[in-house]
């Protein structure tokens, strides 16, 4: 049971921890892993902008992360989007509105679920990946080996994953958005008999415009920025050996989970 | 299960991962090789599933591990799934008042459109999506673990099924809290989805809450797929945690596979079950 519990001062209770102290360390454990987050986030702009990371690292990281993504991202996005239709039929049959079809359906994917979805499923596999990979490195001391080699972690390990996840996620939701609309517009056609050309008429018949689109590649950019630092943050937390590497993946799934969606509202808001 | 992408990185030391590797695999050879993995793993997870079911039956009874394992799924989600919970609500009524704002003068069709799509899916698919994501990472690691230190074995060595002992308490337990858990999250998301459109809108809580939409067939497909959800989460995982290997970093990449295997079967749950709807029930 004790892997389940978030690496917070919590996992070792006092004997008489009252409901207060608990409440009060999880705010603190949050704050630090959140404070921590944007410590790393300046060293990781400062590599960035002096140019001092491994190009071939983040090339290697990209192929890892992107091009080993694709099946997932292909998979989802088709089935995404006939769940889609399935779910805006209703609507469509009630107002015998064919022609909506491809707007309703539209904005839900372009604007939402497309970004939201490739970026849950990117944080299943390469965020829960990552963590596991550099707390593996700090329990096995690799990163000690590179300090004592004066070989910056930050810009060796840390940079080049940061650039391959944002641009994956980015790419990703590009991907998704086009193969989500494609799986709907199918769907369509099988599940309620719209054409496809119907279906994309609704799409581009005025109702969507570009900034639906950037919409969503401006939220997967800014979900790309948490699952980044918060996978590699919780991975080079990492305590307590083996056991501890199962803690940290377990931690960086649920708070990159939880921190997409607080971003994703407060996202949506700013824009519109 | 369409988790084509399972092996891609998972166990480095599997045989074909290694004749995926090599510098000559034809594209046809990779994509057999994968299809054969896919329907070797389908049918691993239905053997684990069968089990599962078998030992619900005539296993030994042991209500205290079940207990014990609906408190670890199921309260100790509750905080994620409402925090999660509440910003969909908002999200979802802003992003679509905004959207309706464009064709329709008035809104009082927001409110019963919201909560019909709720009900019938959202509610129970985004909860169980981020269940897969927590649940199942907290599965997987921990069998995961109980594998690489060998103490799977070594319940085996005491003629004690792993699938009995282990996997069959966390099935039920994640069968009755996924409900649970799923009605709590929609009430959530119904409150903060009627604030926002109070808030933003203007419009009035009671009209927003018109369940003149929602019919039986919404219910009754929402509850299915609660129940599909509860049931697949804990098998899948259990299954990625149960085939860990190579020591604690295998722990690590049983974990990634448990998390997108069990989300990749929600949401070709959701399909399945949202088109059974709509066949039987009609739109």
């Amino acid at each position: 049971m004790a892997a389940k519990k978030p690496p917070s001062a919590a996992s070792t209770p006092p004997p008489d921890v009252g409901l207060l102290e608990e409440i009060g360390g999880g705010f603190m454990s949050a704050a630090a892993t959140v404070g921590g987050m944007g410590l790393l986030g300046y060293q990781i702009v400062r590599r960035l902008v002096t140019l001092r990371f491994d190009r071939q690292e983040t090339l290697r990281n990209l192929y890892r992360m992107g091009v080993k993504s694709i099946p997932i991202v292909i998979v989802t996005a088709l089935f995404t989007g006939a769940i889609m239709v399935i779910q805006a039929a209703p609507l469509v049959v009630r107002l015998g509105a064919q022609g909506l079809l491809g707007w309703g359906a539209g904005f839900g994917i372009l604007r939402e679920i497309a970004p939201l979805l490739t970026a849950l499923m990117i944080n299943g596999r390469v965020g829960a990946n990552n963590t596991a990979e550099l707390g593996t490195m700090v329990v096995t001391e690799q990163i000690d080996a590179l300090r004592v080699l004066a070989i910056d972690p930050i810009a060796f390990l840390i940079a080049p994953r940061f650039v391959a996840m944002v641009t994956t996620l980015f790419l990703s939701t590009i991907f998704a958005d086009t193969l989500a609309l494609l799986g709907a517009a199918y769907g369509g056609l099988g599940l309620l008999g719209v054409e496809p050309k119907t279906f994309y008429n609704g799409l581009t018949s005025g109702l969507l415009g570009l900034s639906d689109v950037t919409s969503g590649l401006v939220k997967s950019i800014v979900f790309g920025v948490v699952i980044a630092l918060s996978s590699c943050q919780y991975g080079l937390g990492v305590k307590g050996g083996a056991p501890g590497v199962g803690r940290a993946v377990n931690a960086t799934v649920v708070a990159s989970a939880a921190g997409i969606f607080v971003l994703d509202y407060f996202v949506s808001f700013t824009l519109d | 299960m369409a988790a084509a992408k399972t092996h891609d990185e998972g166990a480095p030391e599997s045989g074909l991962d290694t004749a995926r590797e090599a510098p000559d695999a034809s594209i046809p050879a990779v994509i057999g090789a994968k299809a054969i993995e896919l329907v070797v793993m389908g049918l691993e997870i239905a053997a684990v599933f069968i089990r599962t079911l078998y030992y619900c039956v005539r296993g030994r009874p042991d209500l205290g591990a079940v207990v014990r394992q609906m408190f670890e799924i199921g309260n100790r989600s509750v905080v994620f799934l409402t925090v999660v919970m509440g910003f969909i609500g908002m999200i979802l009524v802003l992003q679509g008042g905004l959207q309706v704002k464009r064709i329709l003068p008035e809104f009082s069709m927001v409110g019963a459109s919201y909560l019909e799509l709720l009900i019938r899916d959202l509610a129970a698919t985004i909860s169980a999506l981020m269940l897969a994501t927590r649940v199942g990472a907290g599965i997987a690691a921990e069998i995961g673990s109980m594998v690489v230190t060998e103490q799977v074995d070594a319940l085996r060595m005491c003629a004690a099924d792993p699938i009995d002992y282990l996997i069959k308490p966390r099935f039920l337990a994640s069968l009755v809290m996924t409900l649970v858990l799923v009605i709590w999250a929609a009430g959530v998301a119904m409150l903060t989805g009627m604030l926002t459109a109070y808030v933003m809108f203007d419009v009035n809580p009671r009209t927003f809450f018109n369940l003149n939409l929602v019919d039986t067939g919404d219910l009754i497909v929402g509850l299915a797929k609660c129940l599909a959800y509860g049931a697949a989460v804990p098998v899948v995982a259990g299954h990625s945690g149960l085939h860990t290997h190579g020591g604690s970093e295998g722990v690590g990449w049983a974990t990634t596979r448990a998390v997108v295997n069990a989300s990749l079967a929600v949401i070709v749950l959701d399909l399945i079950l949202s088109a059974l709807g709509y066949v039987f029930f009609g739109p």
